[in-house]
């Protein structure tokens, strides 16, 4: 059964389309890639998943439930950690991670903020202040915070942006493991076309709003007669 | 992972504990917020203080010219401004917090419900009030022998009334951030001053023009500094007037309801909402 099920999704902005009839489903423990350019549509869908912008027509299923109608069940099994989002800098690593458990009203929250701890090997972190941290650091506790509820579905928005090579790695190894170890969905978007080559079952192509092409990075890349996904991205940017 | 599984994690969303617990981690999180800002700890003491003082000791020249009862109205005047000052700009500030940080979005994205939101940040505000006042009552006791109990039973009416007016005007200031952005944030600030020549937190309304006395007339805060003179001067308290305050009070925060939800309604259409995280 899809998690999720996204219908014929317009969102308009003005006098411009910035998504445009896209449909997509993730199905339990498929990591699923969404790329495209800048302004493509990416981070507006993400955010009409999310139930932070609500779409012009089309629908938006989550769990089997229509999110603008069962908002507090599909939250509370979904999160979300995204690079342009921070989590209060005044805060700990530790106190940040249990406010959050809070929000999710995960059962033993200290419990599941020491589990996160540990899998993440935040240990030394724990007693440190958010605004502190480097920006790898600052990734890797938005992903506890994201994985405090346990949630079925995980919604990545360039998750390794603005880390460097070495960070970035790091937390792509961790969301891989993550990915195999649990069997989460995942629902990822990137600029960075090796990281959805290692990471994703299956990729979305976005221009201008509109997905253009599906397929796994293989199928992509011999759909559009090139060696691999950084060229399939050229060919769809450049039209 | 299976249903089982699952509620073993997390609280049935829905239920009454988790709203409890969603509402606490809103409380919690202003709480460590507050532990770890020196200037946000000062600010409960600072500014109430450096007011307390001007007024306190203005009031204390004017009666040695013999104007008569002029400490209790004005020190009475600024610990009940407080309260809805405090009241209004806390709730502000704690909704305030959370775009300074861009962190707007991880809340909104949370299962967290906007009236549980708006409830925490409110019970974390009246805690915070609760100890503003409290030591602005101390000052005022030990430098000027004013004692914030001499309003006798009114006292509890009138910090009520003040305090709805205030979440009120807060949760209106919310929704404005919410749909004109960061920039609108000025308005944290002025929002309960615009209401404060209306208020006559310091003079009675009948020395307003006619036509403020009007705009006087729907400002619940208004009642609440009369009401506070007429029992300084020894008069009954003047509950009518009171449960006049209390209904404009309700309107005012249905009013303020109604504003917000349109705003979070009119932000998740335009995509306002999502640019807190730009």
């Amino acid at each position: 059964m899809a998690i999720l099920e996204a219908r014929g999704l317009v969102k308009r902005f003005g006098p411009v389309t910035a998504v445009d009839d896209v449909s997509f489903e993730v199905g339990e423990g498929q990591v699923i890639g969404l790329l495209g350019p800048n302004g493509a549509g990416k981070t507006t869908t993400l955010h009409m998943l999310l139930g932070l912008v609500t779409s012009d027509e089309g629908s938006v299923r989550l769990f089997g439930n229509d999110l603008a109608h069962n908002r507090l069940h599909a939250l509370s099994q979904v999160n979300f950690a995204a690079g342009y989002v921070h989590l209060p800098g005044a805060l700990t690593v530790e106190e940040s991670l249990i406010v959050f458990a809070g929000m999710y009203a995960v059962r033993r929250p200290r419990e599941r903020v020491n589990q996160l701890i540990e899998l993440l090997d935040l240990g030394e972190l724990r007693k440190r202040r958010i605004r502190h941290l480097s920006s790898g650091q600052q990734t890797r506790v938005q992903i506890a915070k994201a994985l405090v509820n346990e949630p079925v579905l995980l919604v990545l928005d360039e998750p390794t942006a603005s880390l460097d090579p070495d960070a970035g790695d790091r937390v792509r190894q961790l969301l891989l493991q993550l990915a195999r170890e649990t069997g989460r969905a995942m629902l990822i978007t990137s600029h960075n076309m090796r990281e959805v080559e290692r990471m994703c079952d299956l990729i979305h192509f976005m221009a201008a709003g509109r997905i253009v092409a599906t397929g796994s990075a293989a199928e992509l890349a011999s759909t559009y007669g090139v060696d691999d996904l950084e060229a399939v991205f050229l060919r769809v940017a450049r039209g | 992972m299976s249903a089982a599984e699952l509620s073993a994690v997390r609280l049935p969303p829905a239920s009454a504990a988790a709203r409890r617990r969603r509402v606490l981690a809103v409380v919690l999180r202003d709480f460590y917020v507050l532990r770890r800002s020196v200037p946000r700890m000062l600010e409960i003491v600072y500014w109430p203080t450096v007011e307390l003082l001007i007024w306190g000791y203005l009031s204390v020249f004017l009666q040695a010219r013999r104007v008569p009862a002029v400490v209790a109205v004005l020190l009475g005047g600024v610990l009940l401004w407080q309260v809805l000052f405090r009241s209004q700009s806390e709730v502000s500030m704690a909704f305030l917090e959370d775009i300074w940080s861009r962190n707007l979005l991880n809340v909104f994205v949370a299962p967290l419900t906007a009236a549980e939101y708006l409830t925490g940040v409110v019970a974390f505000g009246a805690l915070k009030l609760i100890v503003n006042v409290a030591l602005m009552a101390a000052v005022a006791l030990v430098l000027y022998g004013f004692g914030l109990f001499s309003l006798g039973p009114g006292l509890v009416p009138f910090m009520a009334l003040l305090l709805m007016m205030g979440w009120a005007l807060a949760i209106v200031t919310i929704g404005v951030i919410l749909r004109f952005g960061q920039s609108a944030e000025v308005i944290a600030w002025a929002m309960a001053f615009a209401f404060q020549p209306f208020a006559a937190v310091f003079y009675p309304v009948s020395v307003l023009p006619a036509a403020m006395q009007w705009i006087a007339k729907l400002v619940p805060a208004s009642y609440v500094f009369e009401g506070m003179r007429a029992v300084l001067a020894g008069r009954a308290l003047p509950w009518r007037t009171l449960g006049a305050a209390a209904v404009l009070d309700l309107l005012y925060v249905i009013g303020s309801l109604v504003f917000f939800w349109r705003m979070l309604a009119k932000v998740r259409a335009n995509g306002g909402l999502s640019r807190f995280g730009e």
